[in-house]
């Protein structure tokens, strides 16, 4: 076994090196692939963190009636909070609201009309953010039960019109990840083949003279994954030096946290290095496979 | 690995051989080749074995002969069992090669020493490198490889070449390159498809000499030739194939000009 064992490694690495341009172009395929593959995964990821800061945009706002009792706005607001489907509840004094009106018309360059106002006509608000939008529906309803509760602004054609853009782009995202994967995955293969049928002499004369499947098999599926291991360091080289401009282009464009950016380069390093390997690994063997089966 | 081959009647088992425990003297001389009612049909519908009946018994020196398209080469892929039969029974040393487990085929060319016209040597490896290769990818351990390799290297006359690559080698020397290689397993039957089919007449009876200083050891020699004068000349057994048939079967035979 361990005499088997080195007598793959040794011609798996002879392997390589003996037909060097062969193997450095399974390489640099090798590379590239990974690279698209980990460029769509991190596209894939930034647009996902994209589509959660927008679904948690989406909040429901209850106007409170101005005779409502402070105790008892913060005991809705108490119930609201033990709500799983509720992240957060804001409460947003009058004095607040008419701020922000102030704040948005300057904003606008309207001009302020409200300095004429002898009373304040803006009401105080529950601003309810959801964990999960689809309830936008039901806190809806049960604020609108709510005797201190005025009225609550309708969102819920808005609601239904963000879910049905993000779940499709989350579908197409998936698509595209998918057929990228399954390009990749033959390209890669097809190289590796490439590189095994240089040696078609080699493989029959292996049979020929009573090599068993294994002998002749594993020598190239490490020679894939040594293609495989190259390939993924390089890859994950390439992407360190580009890591800064990434994760700032994620942060302006997507808006994914630092924090996600981190845990991104976890995921991005085990793809890049398990496709790397496994693509490698199974590249050769499919290669080789076709030449044991007769 | 384990015991695999259930041998035939009157048939030492692999381990026996393999051990080198004595044959009973009811054994001694028994086929090393044999095709009962073999038909060969490949699966564009081509008929290349047709009826075939042949028993090669052990330290025989074959030649096989017949136009090109006979069926030679698929007699021969039979019996390294690269083909199947489509009917019949094509035993190799006692053991039947349809029935044999994929697993186990590997062992079983291991007893067949196969050699070709075109050499088939690896051009960036030396002689010594291509012999030994033959046992490394077989799992045998390096300090038994180098001892082996150089006694069959003596054998075929390469000893002082053992260095070179087969560039540096005339096409003889490559042929006996090949030939130490088909025998560094120790087979008990050379299958020599063409081996002097490249190579000028002086050289081709140098290689038929080797092949049959290599009989004379005990290795039952099968050889597929064009090669008339090698044929005649040596008054050796001659199977002849026409058409997928077996039409000539001589003890002494000579080579047609119908072959």
């Amino acid at each position: 076994m361990l005499r088997f064992l080195a007598f793959s490694l040794r011609r798996a690495w002879q392997g390589f090196w003996r037909n060097a341009l062969m193997s450095l172009a399974a390489t640099a395929t090798m590379v590239l692939m990974l690279l698209l593959l980990a460029g769509f995964w991190i596209l894939q990821a930034g647009l996902l963190a994209g589509l959660q800061f927008v679904e948690q945009k989406v909040e429901v706002v209850a106007d409170l009636r101005d005779d409502a009792p402070p105790a008892e706005v913060d005991a809705l607001r108490r119930r609201l909070l033990a709500e799983p489907v509720v992240r957060s509840v804001d409460y947003v004094s009058k004095d607040e609201a008419l701020a922000r009106f102030r704040e948005r018309l300057a904003a606008q360059g309207e001009q302020d009309l409200t300095r004429y106002l002898d009373t304040n006509p803006l009401r105080a608000s529950l601003e309810v953010k959801l964990a999960d939008p689809r309830a936008a529906g039901t806190i809806t309803d049960e604020l609108r039960r709510e005797p201190i509760v005025e009225s609550v602004t309708d969102i819920e054609n808005l609601v239904d019109r963000v879910l049905t853009v993000t779940n499709i782009l989350r579908t197409a995202g998936a698509v595209v990840l998918i057929v990228v994967g399954i390009i990749v995955l033959f390209i890669v293969v097809n190289t590796i083949r490439l590189a095994v049928l240089a040696r078609a002499d080699e493989i029959e004369i292996m049979r020929l003279v009573g090599a068993s499947d294994a002998f002749i098999r594993w020598p190239f599926v490490f020679e894939g994954t040594l293609v495989g291991l190259l390939g993924a360091v390089a890859t994950l080289g390439l992407l360190g030096l580009a890591a800064e401009p990434i994760g700032r282009f994620l942060f302006d464009f997507f808006r994914v946290l630092p924090l996600e950016v981190g845990s991104l380069a976890r995921d991005v390093t085990l793809l890049v290095l398990g496709a790397g390997l496994g693509l490698g690994a199974l590249g050769s063997w499919i290669s080789v496979r076709t030449y044991l089966i007769r | 690995m384990t015991t695999m081959i259930s041998p035939g009647s009157g048939v030492r088992s692999w381990k026996d051989r393999l051990l080198g425990r004595p044959a009973s003297a009811a054994e001694e001389r028994r086929d090393v080749v044999r095709l009962h009612d073999v038909t060969k049909t490949y699966p564009n519908g081509r008929t290349a074995l047709r009826d075939v009946e042949l028993a090669i018994p052990e330290g025989d020196f074959v030649f096989l002969v017949g136009p090109s398209g006979a069926g030679k080469s698929t007699l021969i892929k039979l019996l390294i069992r690269d083909e199947l039969p489509t009917h019949g029974r094509v035993l190799v040393d006692g053991i039947d090669v349809a029935r044999l487990p994929r697993r186990e085929v590997p062992k079983l060319r291991r007893r067949i020493g196969v050699v070709f016209q075109d050499f088939k040597l690896l051009p960036r490896k030396t002689v010594r490198e291509n012999v030994a290769f033959a046992l490394e990818v077989t799992g045998t351990p390096a300090r038994r490889i180098r001892p082996a390799v150089d006694r069959v290297l003596a054998l075929v006359g390469l000893t002082d070449q053992a260095d070179q690559l087969p560039s540096q080698l005339s096409g003889g020397e490559q042929q006996r390159a090949a030939i130490a290689r088909a025998l560094v397993h120790e087979p008990r039957l050379i299958i020599a498809d063409e081996p002097t089919g490249n190579l000028d007449p002086l050289i081709a009876w140098e290689i038929i000499q080797l092949l049959l200083r290599i009989n004379e050891l005990g290795v039952t020699v099968l050889m597929a030739t064009h090669n008339a004068e090698v044929v005649t000349a040596l008054r050796r057994r001659v199977v002849a194939l026409d058409e997928g048939r077996i039409v000539r079967d001589e003890p002494r035979g000579a080579y047609h000009h119908d072959d």
